[in-house]
């Protein structure tokens, strides 16, 4: 008998507690092992574990790489998975491999295999992809069916068919489909963060207001509580209302800190919009109930019309070099803007730019103001440091603008110039470094989607001896 | 102006103490990314009076908030949020995270002018 054939034959559902075991908010970065033991003692009767997010930023989705190394990463599942498989419970994990795509979760799913191997595992698997159809994206932004979500061009097709990747957020939908197919394990792409903790809770029958709240909290494990942090948090869902508990008994979920983490990476505290509807936390009541842990209700559920997906991708934009240097000189410190003009025109001078495939220069000047995403200039420092960045066609080229600009920064005159026998320190060399490929991300549109399954496809296999 | 805010003090015990500063009274004031599109900033207090004054000051209206960053009225939003005792600001990004010219992927360093706020 599977874990979810072993779940599904409890009888549960409202008014039974369910309880609920968040092992990780993004595994592979290490799991706190003290406070994982401690929620499997607490017999949950499943374990979600996210393992993604968009906020790591493009490169990871486009280039199709994990942003956590091999070690951790498989430190990580082996200890989620002899605790499902010990305990006999599902295991459901969100967003494979970082970004969900394709690569990502091909490169997880054999991690678990390696892990059933050499630990003489055997379960069920059940394996969702996320990878958006391009042609279904193209028809749905063709008729008006995508939107922008923010300051981001609407989708045409040239967009979709740059992008290197394009991933779309599976919803609870994806989850409970796979749930059908009677798994151990379920490994997710792209997959809202949500959906991993509120599926099961929905195939039962809870409300899913409450439900999905919890979801939302525990899906970040300890965070919501106070000191925050990143160990196991059990969730105890009764139907209308949840209790949040950490399973590292120096954390506390207080009413205030359980209700800040509504603020938490999200523009609105009030609302979660979900694929096929919307938690609105206006009229939510979070009790404490002692010390550590506090009682949640209040969330109702908004159903929408029509299932939507929302959709990220990314492209390639360049190969990136970088230039590293410091500068304690008051006088370059005090005509660094106009030092950088001169440099720029130097190294357009010795490397034109080629019209159709021109190289872009970045000058990050720490010290004046080069955090800020705004208009916003601190106070000047008495140290500068040259983060200078190149983006090119190719890395030869990058390289070069890089290494070209070195010198004629370490040499540039002006006015007023006293040292000159450089103007930049370097902390080591070549200070001229290439870094890699470099990304954006072109897609973060919402589309509408009449037929989940199809984008969301489910396909099972049995691991190890069985 | 003194003797106006002793007659609205009267009426509104938590009316916005002359010259405070938003660092003397939050308890957090933080930011981060909401998606690669936003940035949003967190204010939080530590009760409900700091939280009224701050909520009722003019400096953390979405205008002021506007001005102060210099960016368009439009590109801001300011939710004031009881149950946490907090007040969330979100504002466009410029440019998307982790497009090449970006200064901060994970936006967690856009709270630098909210410190210069006085209530």
């Amino acid at each position: 008998m599977s874990a979810t054939a072993r779940l599904l034959a409890q009888g549960l559902g409202p008014g039974r507690p369910l309880r609920v075991l968040a092992a990780s908010g993004q595994l592979g970065y290490g799991v706190p092992e003290a406070a994982l033991k401690a929620g499997i003692a607490r017999a949950p009767h499943f374990i979600g574990c996210d393992m993604g997010s968009i906020d790591v930023g493009p490169y990871y989705l486009g280039a199709g790489k994990l942003a956590t190394t091999e070690v951790v990463t498989k430190r990580d599942l082996r200890l989620v998975l002899k605790a499902a498989v010990g305990l006999g419970v599902p295991l459901l994990i969100g967003t494979a491999g970082t970004a969900g795509a394709a690569p990502h979760l091909a490169r997880t799913r054999a991690f678990i295999h390696e892990i059933a191997e050499e630990e003489g595992l055997s379960f069920r698997m059940a394996t969702i992809h996320a990878d958006m159809p391009r042609a279904l994206l193209r028809e749905m932004a063709a008729a008006g069916r995508t939107r922008p979500l923010g300051r981001i061009a609407a989708l045409d097709p040239a967009t979709i068919d740059r992008a290197a990747h394009i991933v779309g957020q599976m919803g609870t939908e994806a989850f409970i489909r796979a749930l059908r197919t009677e798994p151990d394990v379920i490994l997710a792409g792209r997959a809202c963060d949500t959906a991993i903790f509120a599926a099961i809770p929905q195939m039962l029958g809870y409300a899913p207001g409450p439900a999905t709240h919890m979801a939302k909290i525990i899906e970040c494990t300890s965070i919501c509580c106070t000191p925050g942090g990143r160990d196991a948090i059990l969730g105890t869902l009764e139907n209308e209302s949840f209790v949040l508990e950490s399973m590292n008994p120096a954390r506390a979920a207080t009413p205030v800190s359980v209700a800040a983490h509504s603020l938490y990476e999200q523009a609105d505290p009030l609302h979660v919009h979900e694929p096929d509807g919307a938690v609105d936390l206006s009229a939510a009541r979070y009790e404490r109930l002692d010390d550590r842990r506090t009682r949640v209700s209040g969330a109702t559920w908004q159903p929408t019309l029509r299932s939507t997906i929302k959709v990220e991708g990314a492209e390639w934009c360049g190969e990136r070099a970088v230039l590293l240097a410091g500068s304690c000189d008051p006088r370059v410190i005090e005509n660094a803007e106009a030092i950088i003009r001169g440099v720029r025109a130097n190294v357009a001078d010795i490397m034109p730019p080629d019209p159709a495939r021109p190289y872009e220069l970045f000058f990050h000047v720490y010290g004046k103001g080069a955090t800020s995403l705004f208009a916003a200039v601190p106070a000047a420092a008495e140290e500068i440091f040259f983060l200078v960045e190149v983006i090119a066609p190719t890395m030869e080229t990058a390289h070069s603008a890089a290494s070209v600009t070195k010198q004629y920064l370490l040499h540039h005159g002006f006015p007023g110039r006293l040292s000159t026998g450089g103007n930049i320190a370097f902390p080591f060399t070549p200070p001229e470094l290439p870094v890699g490929s470099a990304y954006r991300f072109s897609i973060y549109h919402v589309t509408e989607c009449d037929d989940l399954a199809s984008v969301f496809p489910v396909e099972v296999e049995t691991i190890g001896a069985g | 102006m003194y003797g106006y805010s002793i007659l609205r003090m009267s009426e509104q015990p938590n009316i916005t103490v002359p010259g405070e500063k938003l660092t003397d009274i939050a308890q957090v004031i933080r930011s981060k990314n909401a998606g690669p599109l936003h940035v949003t900033l967190d204010v939080m207090f530590p009760d409900r009076p700091s939280y009224e004054r701050a909520r009722q000051s003019p400096a953390l209206a979405a205008e002021a908030i506007a001005r102060l960053y210099k960016v368009e009225p439009a590109f801001v939003s300011v939710i004031p949020y009881s149950a946490a005792h907090a007040i969330k600001v979100t504002i466009d990004r410029p440019i998307v995270a982790g497009t090449p010219g970006d200064a901060d992927v994970y936006g967690a360093q856009q709270h630098l002018l909210l410190l210069g706020i006085v209530l």
